[in-house]
């Protein structure tokens, strides 16, 4: 009996089931509001809505041939895909949704942990381009370039501003955090530059417009995943998914006081509050066109990484001066 | 590390099939390189076996978004031909139907070019817009694309009062997204960076490898058929030649949304002076032996065609010469010196219409390197000689 | 150069009806002189064969029928039309016109053509045709 809790914990909620269940309802919410932002409808026939177009699409790549090509790393190759998912959901434990009580640290909430979280977040970016460098293709290769690219430019204004208010609630312990800004709401307003430039980076992480160079559909055909194909590219789109949820999690954790509340309304908490995010995310999507690669690094630092710093700034001034 | 990218001739970024063989060094593109002819239909072939009057739905099958152009031409070819002077009303609506058509063409490009940047939001505004005039077009002509509106000696249908007065509303609408789009254009910092600086065509060269059209027009060259050489009834409109002087992609977007403002006049005055009168006049079906080149500025550049006659009711020859066929070896020069970034955007700023400018196959040897042009019989033989001789290959691998 | 030009713009479109029509279970409307498929009137057809010569895609037949009566057939192959209205045109007495249908798929080709038998008309032909 002691040991199906730990199942129900893994398997239904907070783990693979309600992953799947509310990422895909966090892609349905970025599409249709895209869509209405560009005055067209979304997805409207599937399921009440259009709320089960994802788990549609999902279905529908599972469904199709799976084709390796001859000359990629075959065991690489067929690896990364579930490497990915587990990644990802592994970040997802670490949010501080879960630990339903506060005061003890577990193995889902310990201090140090916004560290570790800050890490396992960066792992896809080096997932995708092994997938990349594992397909020999052309294509792929220009595409996981592109990645590794990306990633010298939004890394380190993301970890940064993330830091900032860690910085200010003087704990490396995401609920301790979380729990500090719920007590001082006001406290949030200081910390509004580093919620921008995280917002920022966050898209670049998640490889959306205006920064979705490494996958650009019009110029390299797929990117990453242009060899991929059925059930491998199936678990890379879950991927990305999850990681959207993740991101924002960690967003809305560190920058909008958390999710208190216990077991139901912390819940509910957390879906509020990622949804907002990710209605963030996609307005940034549609606002905007995809931008070069070398702008992409020229821009974040010159403007992102600055501004981080600034924020770090003010964070120690007003810690020394007044707080 | 040199490679040799082949872009096509299945991509995401053509809408139709082209070969472009790129050499890269890096992400900067040090030679380029193209391959026409998968879209090759033999179509001045099937126009010799076909009457005037037939021809005129086969020519305006080229294309779909120029489809107009290319049926105004030869119609006004063939009126020479069989000496024929179509009504004055007629002539306004025909090129009423070409301002109308120039207008959708500029809004799809407008649209193209922002999907190639990756700036999805304006590819769909301005195709919404787009519906505006399509529906305007489908009303005038009963259809929305292919809109076979030209016949020998004027047009098919005419226009009434309340067809009039739909087309002059909605113009103000059209007239007020076009400004807000100009505003986005210039102001909007991520598409501004993609399109300035790109594809940079100097003034000397567009003279020399002879680009046509808003290519041509974006290097300051101020070269337009409808003031150069003016046809049917532009010699009483006025309107201006719009041209830029940034010779790069950032210039032909803003001649080309110029152009739709100056459509837009254009559009209003055809409607306010529309004469009265017949529409088409009678014309006898064969034509004396002559010849005759008949020149139309299509929404992309200079449409030229030429008709020789042989005395019956077929055409002797039709010879197309497209203005994207025109445009490529200014796009070759263009794309050398570019980031591999840049190909679609390069690529989609001379609003490429490749099945309008298939009219040729090109042999090259693969060994030599050798190339010859051949006629469609002799690659037929060629090809019959082949299948007979060649035994059943196993593990065959492509040549290149 | 402003950042986010169009922003407020896109805020207002959240609240404005989408562009987009969630056909096939709305559809639009054609306009009155759309060019859908052709239709005969067998009652003015003078069977001149004027149609069959102007058709760009051979897709008017029309062929005299065995019997004592002079009857015709006349077959339009829809898979073959390209909806240019030429028949219409070149009819003298005005015995095509066409109807504003667009959604005429079907499983094979043998199932678009539609036919008409009746007998040679004599109707006057019209005084103006737009070519000879």
């Amino acid at each position: 009996m002691a040991i199906l809790k730990p199942i129900i914990y893994l398997l239904v909620y907070p783990g693979l089931l309600f992953l799947f269940v509310y990422s895909t309802f966090a892609e349905w919410f970025d599409r249709k509001l895209f869509a209405r932002f560009q005055n067209r409808m979304g997805p409207t026939h599937t399921g009440r809505f259009g709320l089960l177009q994802p788990i549609a699409d999902f279905v529908k790549l599972m469904a199709k041939e799976d084709i390796v090509p001859d000359l990629a790393d075959k065991k690489l190759f067929t690896a990364l895909p579930v490497v990915g998912i587990a990644v990802v959901s592994t970040a997802m434990m670490l949010l501080p949704v879960w630990n339903f009580d506060p005061a003890v640290p577990s193995v889902t909430s310990f201090s140090g942990d916004i560290i570790v979280l800050l890490y396992i977040l960066s792992l896809p970016t080096l997932i995708f381009f092994l997938a990349a460098w594992s397909s020999t293709s052309f294509f792929a290769t220009i595409g996981g370039a592109r990645v590794l690219t990306m990633l010298f430019g939004y890394e380190v204004p993301l970890f940064l501003a993330v830091l900032s208010p860690a910085l200010m609630a003087g704990s490396w312990r995401l609920a301790e955090i979380a729990q500090f800004f719920q007590k001082k709401p006001l406290l949030i307003l200081p910390n509004l530059i580093g919620f921008v430039v995280a917002l920022v980076c966050l898209q670049a992480k998640l490889e959306r417009t205006p920064f979705d160079i490494p996958h650009a559909e019009t110029e390299i055909v797929g990117g990453t995943f242009t060899e991929y194909s059925g059930k491998k590219l199936a678990m890379f789109r879950l991927m990305t998914d999850v990681e959207m949820v993740a991101g924002s999690g960690l967003v809305a954790a560190v920058f909008l006081g958390g999710f208190p509340g216990g077991v139901w309304l912390g819940l509910v908490n957390f879906v509020i509050k990622t949804l907002f995010i990710i209605s963030l995310l996609a307005l940034m999507r549609a606002v905007t066109g995809r931008i070069r690669i070398d702008q992409v690094v020229s821009f974040a630092w010159r403007y992102l990484a600055p501004l981080a710093v600034l924020q770090l700034l003010i964070v120690i001034l007003l810690k020394g001066f007044v707080l | 590390m040199k490679f040799t990218v082949p872009i096509g001739p299945q991509h995401p970024a053509l809408k139709e099939p082209i070969s472009l063989r790129m050499t890269l060094e890096g992400e900067v593109i040090t030679d380029a390189d193209v391959r026409l002819g998968y879209n090759h239909r033999g179509l001045e072939k099937l126009a010799e076996e076909r009457t005037f009057l037939q021809n005129i739905y086969l020519t305006e099958r080229i294309c779909g978004i120029c489809s107009h152009s290319h049926t105004t031409c030869f119609v006004q070819g063939v009126e020479k031909l069989m000496e024929v002077e179509p009504p004055r009303r007629g002539l306004y609506l025909r090129f009423l139907v070409a301002e109308l058509e120039r207008v959708h063409s500029h809004l799809l490009w407008l649209g193209v070019a922002g999907h190639e940047a990756g700036f999805d939001t304006f590819f769909m505004y301005t195709w919404r817009d787009r519906e505006v005039v399509m529906d305007i077009l489908e009303t005038i002509s009963g259809n929305r694309v292919h809109y076979a509106i030209n016949t020998l000696g004027g047009v098919r249908r005419d226009i009434d009062e309340i067809q009039k007065n739909k087309i002059l509303g909605s113009l103000d609408l059209l007239r007020k997204r076009s400004e807000y789009y100009l505003h986005i254009g210039a102001n909007e910092p991520t598409f501004v960076n993609r399109l300035a600086g790109v594809g940079y065509l100097s003034k000397k060269d567009a003279l020399a490898l002879c680009a046509v059209g808003p290519a041509a027009r974006a290097s300051d060259i101020p070269q337009d058929v409808r003031k150069d050489d003016p046809y049917g009834i532009y010699a009483e409109v006025p309107f201006e030649v719009c041209t830029a002087t940034t010779c790069d992609v950032l210039g032909r977007t803003v001649v080309r949304v110029k152009e739709l403002m100056q459509c837009y006049n254009m559009i209003e005055f055809l409607l306010k002076n529309l004469p009265e009168g017949p529409v088409s006049v009678r014309t006898q079906r064969r034509a004396k032996p002559n010849e005759v080149v008949s020149r139309y500025e299509a929404p992309r550049g200079e449409n030229i065609h030429y008709i020789k006659s042989n005395g019956t009711d077929k055409p002797e020859r039709l010879k197309v010469r497209a203005p994207t066929l025109a445009n490529y070896p200014a796009t070759l020069l263009m794309l050398k010196k570019g980031y591999i970034a840049d190909i679609p955007l390069i690529f989609a700023a001379i609003d490429p219409c490749i099945c309008c400018a298939e009219r040729t196959a090109t042999l090259v040897n693969g060994r030599s390197g050798e190339e010859r042009v051949v006629t469609f019989s002799e690659l037929r033989r060629l090809a019959r000689e082949r299948w007979q001789k060649a035994p059943i290959k196993k593990d065959a691998v492509w040549p290149f | 150069m402003k950042i986010a030009a169009f922003l407020p713009e896109l805020l207002r479109h959240l609240f404005k009806k989408p562009a987009t029509v969630d056909y096939p279970f709305k559809k639009l409307e054609v306009p009155k002189d759309f060019r859908g498929t052709p239709v005969l009137k067998p009652e003015l057809c003078i069977t001149c064969r004027a149609c069959v010569r102007d058709c760009p895609a051979e897709a008017v037949e029309l062929f005299p029928l065995e019997g004592p009566e002079k009857k015709f057939r006349l077959i339009i192959h829809n898979d073959r039309c390209i909806h240019c209205a030429q028949c219409v045109d070149s009819c003298p007495t005005d015995a095509l016109f066409m109807d504003r249908l667009f959604e005429i798929s079907a499983f094979s080709r043998h199932d678009l053509k539609r036919q008409w038998e009746f007998q040679k008309a004599t109707v006057k032909v019209k005084a103006q045709v737009t070519t000879a």
